[in-house]
């Protein structure tokens, strides 16, 4: 079930080696391919999210431009790159040694494992290389009728927004039985404009999401904003992509914790020669060192398995049900927290850069699980339409505030989109604050009631106002 | 594989087109900096950008907090190397943190200096080109090889005299070409211009051009060059420093090179003659002398001295001599005073005042706005 259409021979026998050592030890996935290719087309591909064909954005040309500029000057190099599809496709470097590739391709078959059984890529498109492509042919079909700014623009606006949408809504959705990317409205009227029939009439088949307080702030655009259909199109295929993006941030230390806990497994059972046993040994622990004050998400992914296989728990059962936060409340535990040598830090109150601030565990896995939750991202939950049509978007506030400068810019783009002037209801060191952005500009006010509306329960910590560091 | 790379490179030309505009936007800035200087690497130039990043909702300042993994005490500073980069859920996310370096070429960076500063194009003095014979298929005849046939004159000419003579069926679309009907590309010979252009840089490094000076004719050197290149198949560059004697000095020495004492700017007004008759013979070279100064010489004999050279052998041979006069705290200015006075006729001479770096984008519009 492994396919490898441009492998040599003998990395052919390897990827069917490897297969057979993986599906012995119990893990299940989709077929597998392999490509082999070279560093810039590594870098290409990379660029497109691991795809082979996206839309057209100078976004990828920027990131492409970036990696390879890294790879040029040898600051940076891309081992594996896989991506959640049935079929499972991967690339492998050509220039890489017999044992890196034994490597990746061992690990490869961890991340498949992954993808296939962990619930919450579950409602994820697994048909995702063609509906990238389809994707990339509607936009051009658009482009050439709107004209390559006219998309530019609106997508560089609605790419912002990407972040706002709702974790939780496939596996909803799924649960309830209905699929989260149906959004057939808006498509079906669009095509019928193309082929010049008359739109059908606005019969709502409502958007999952698209109801209020939602956090899935698309769909609510896409449902109910004054947009033309192609643009309604755009902003379907942002949103179709971020929802099948979403579960890689929630699920990022598991998802490369399980693929580095099977590479290690099978490559030290049986997959390497003994005279590749310190090659090997080189690279794992360079994969995963952590520095000081770092977290290295493969490092601590695969002290987390190995702690539950420690523990006697069922470790496929875990990589089945948990994303990244669900899966260290359920594993954390004083020993761990010790073994692992982990803590908080903050900022030194009296400058210097950030210090210790704690080893008690319990506050180390509070500050861990907060900061994995929502997939990383700050919570914005969009409440209502106001008796002047505003958009009222409240930030669920859990101890960070946002940088509300850039989020009036971005709430600026989300009012030329709705037509109509966006709040934000936010805090700010404890303040409450309302950024507001309509067409006289961007503006930021305290405000009372947000103090309720964000903070909730949980009054926000006081900390003294420093600067963060920057990288 | 390799067709993702070619798609790539719409998207990567796109996003460079993006930062060529903010290039062009940015140029003023850019005109006054020292930011693209030693950046040139054979006819490409590499220009930092900030990448350009799409707002997000981000978490801010109070985000120097997380998790970390490593030995110490509550208390102790998370050393780690700081320069590494952030920890867990604190990707470096800073706007303009992240600087890409761009290549650009120097025609096209000359392109955006000449849409600046409206820059004419040179037009190299006729009796100083080197021709080569070059050539290319921009004419027609009716004989020739097969491989050179010209298919839409050919079929043009068989359609026209097919429907002249009745016999075109639109049902049965068929043409036929007969010998008379054929035509073949024909190569011109067109003379290509080759030419060769020699810049002189002249500097004062006497002790009243300050750092501060230098810089200013770093900038505007360096503009210079890039136009100048942009111009003329081959370069050459000579450096010259002059206090009371000038000598031959490279790039690097050119810009660091501090003496002191007198000033004696014929010294390398001759320095610079002495290389035009015996080096860069004008009858095979346009010759570009720069000369940058604070306008202190050493005496009023010398800058007579200075004067005549000028107009009777140095202005005759070269294409155009520019004098920038940077001020500086020290220089009475005097020397373009008397320039202007005495040579201000002449159409070889150039001379402009730099007061500061806001300057440089003046002054090089007046050194290279004449096109010659």
């Amino acid at each position: 079930m492994v396919r490898t259409p441009n492998l040599p021979p003998r990395l052919r026998r390897e990827a069917q080696r490897a297969e057979d050592a993986a599906r012995a030890a119990g893990l299940d996935f989709f077929e597998v391919v392999f490509e082999s290719v070279d560093a810039r087309d590594l870098n290409a591909i990379a660029a497109y999210g691991g795809f082979p064909r996206r839309y057209a954005s100078w976004r990828f040309g920027m990131d492409f431009e970036r990696l390879h500029k890294g790879y040029s000057y040898g600051l940076s190099k891309i081992y594996e790159l896989v991506i959640n599809n049935d079929p499972t496709i991967a690339y492998l470097v050509r220039s890489n040694s017999l044992m890196e590739q034994k490597l990746v391709m061992a690990h490869v078959f961890g991340h498949a494992d992954f993808f296939k059984n962990n619930a919450w890529f579950a409602p994820t498109e697994r048909r995702m290389v063609q509906t990238m492509d389809a994707h990339a042919d509607r936009l051009k079909r658009i482009s050439a009728q709107q004209g390559q700014d006219q998309v530019e623009r609106l997508l560089d606006r609605a790419l912002g927004l990407e972040g706002l949408i709702d974790p939780y809504l496939p596996l909803q959705q799924a649960r309830s039985g209905k699929s989260v990317d149906r959004v057939g409205r808006a498509r079906a009227s669009f095509e019928a404009v193309m082929d010049g029939r008359p739109a059908p009439s606005p019969v709502p088949t409502p958007i999952p999401g698209s109801t209020l307080p939602t956090y899935d702030c698309l769909a609510f655009l896409i449902e109910f904003a004054p947009l033309e259909p192609w643009e309604r199109d755009v902003l379907c295929i942002v949103r179709d992509e971020a929802y099948y993006f979403m579960p890689q941030r929630q699920t990022k230390i598991m998802n490369e914790g399980w693929a580095s806990f099977w590479h290690s497994r099978l490559l030290t059972n049986g997959l390497l020669e003994g005279s590749e046993i310190i090659d090997f040994a080189d690279c794992h622990s360079g994969a995963t060192a952590s520095q000081p004050g770092q977290l290295n998400p493969y490092k601590l992914g695969i002290e987390l398995f190995r702690h539950a296989e420690r523990l006697g728990h069922d470790i496929f059962r875990l990589r089945k049900i948990h994303n990244d936060s669900s899966f260290i409340d359920e594993l954390v535990d004083e020993e761990f927290a010790h073994e692992n040598q982990l803590f908080t830090y903050h900022d030194n109150p009296k400058g210097g850069g950030p210090q210790i601030a704690s080893r008690d565990w319990r506050t180390v896995k509070q500050e861990l699980m907060n900061s994995l939750a929502w997939g990383g991202q700050p919570r914005i939950q969009l409440r209502e339409v106001d008796a002047e049509g505003a958009l009222v978007l409240v930030h669920r506030h859990d101890g960070r505030d946002l940088v509300l400068q850039e989020a009036g810019q971005l709430i600026s783009q989300l009012a030329h989109l709705w037509g109509a002037p966006v709040h934000l209801l936010s805090l700010d060191g404890g303040q409450g604050k309302r950024v507001t952005a309509g067409k006289a500009g961007v503006s930021v006010a305290d405000c009372e009631e947000a103090i309720e509306s964000c903070g909730g329960a949980t009054s926000p910590k006081q900390r003294p106002e420093q600067k963060r560091r920057t990288a | 594989m390799g067709y993702e790379v070619y798609r790539m490179e719409k998207d990567r030309a796109r996003f460079r087109d993006i930062v060529r505009g903010r290039l062009r936007g940015d140029l003023k800035k850019y005109l006054s900096s020292t930011e693209l200087l030693g950046q040139r690497a054979g006819r490409t130039i590499s220009i930092p950008v900030p990448q350009i990043e799409l707002p997000r909702l981000r978490f801010g300042n109070n985000e120097g907090e997380g998790v970390g993994q490593g030995p110490g005490k509550e208390g102790a500073p998370v050393d780690g190397d700081d320069q590494e980069g952030d920890a867990a859920g604190a990707a470096g996310d800073e706007p303009g943190n992240h600087v890409l370096e761009i290549d650009v070429e120097i025609e096209e960076l000359a392109e955006m200096l000449a849409a600046e500063l409206e820059l004419p194009n040179i037009e190299p003095r006729g009796t100083k080109q080197l021709l080569s014979e070059g050539g290319r298929y921009s004419g027609l005849r009716n004989q020739g090889p097969r491989s050179l046939r010209h298919f839409r004159r050919t079929f043009k000419r068989a359609l026209t005299r097919t429907i002249a003579e009745g016999n075109w069926n639109p049902a049965d679309p068929r043409v036929v070409p007969i010998k008379d009907d054929e035509r073949f590309r024909m190569r011109r010979t067109a003379p290509l211009p080759e030419s060769s252009a020699v810049i002189f840089h002249m500097m004062d490094v006497s002790g009243s051009m300050g750092k501060e000076q230098k810089e200013v004719v770093r900038i505007q050197a360096f503009w210079i060059d890039t136009w100048l290149r942009s111009q003329y198949k081959n370069i050459e560059v000579v450096y010259i420093v002059h206090d009371a004697v000038a000598k031959i000095v490279n790039d690097e020495e050119f810009f660091h090179l501090r003496e002191s004492g007198g000033t004696k700017i014929s010294s390398a007004y001759e320095l610079a003659l002495d290389l035009i008759q015996n080096k860069y013979r004008p009858d095979q070279w346009n010759i570009y002398p720069f000369h940058y100064s604070d306008g202190d010489n050493w005496s009023a004999r010398d800058t007579s001295h200075c004067i005549s050279l000028l107009r009777d052998e140095i202005l005759p041979q070269v294409n155009q001599f520019c004098y920038g006069q940077v001020r500086s705290a020290y220089g009475s200015g005097q020397f373009k005073k008397d320039l202007d006075k005495e040579l201000g006729s002449s159409d070889k001479l150039v001379s402009a005042s730099v007061d500061g770096r806001d300057e440089i984008a003046d002054s090089i519009r007046i050194f290279l706005g004449r096109g010659c």
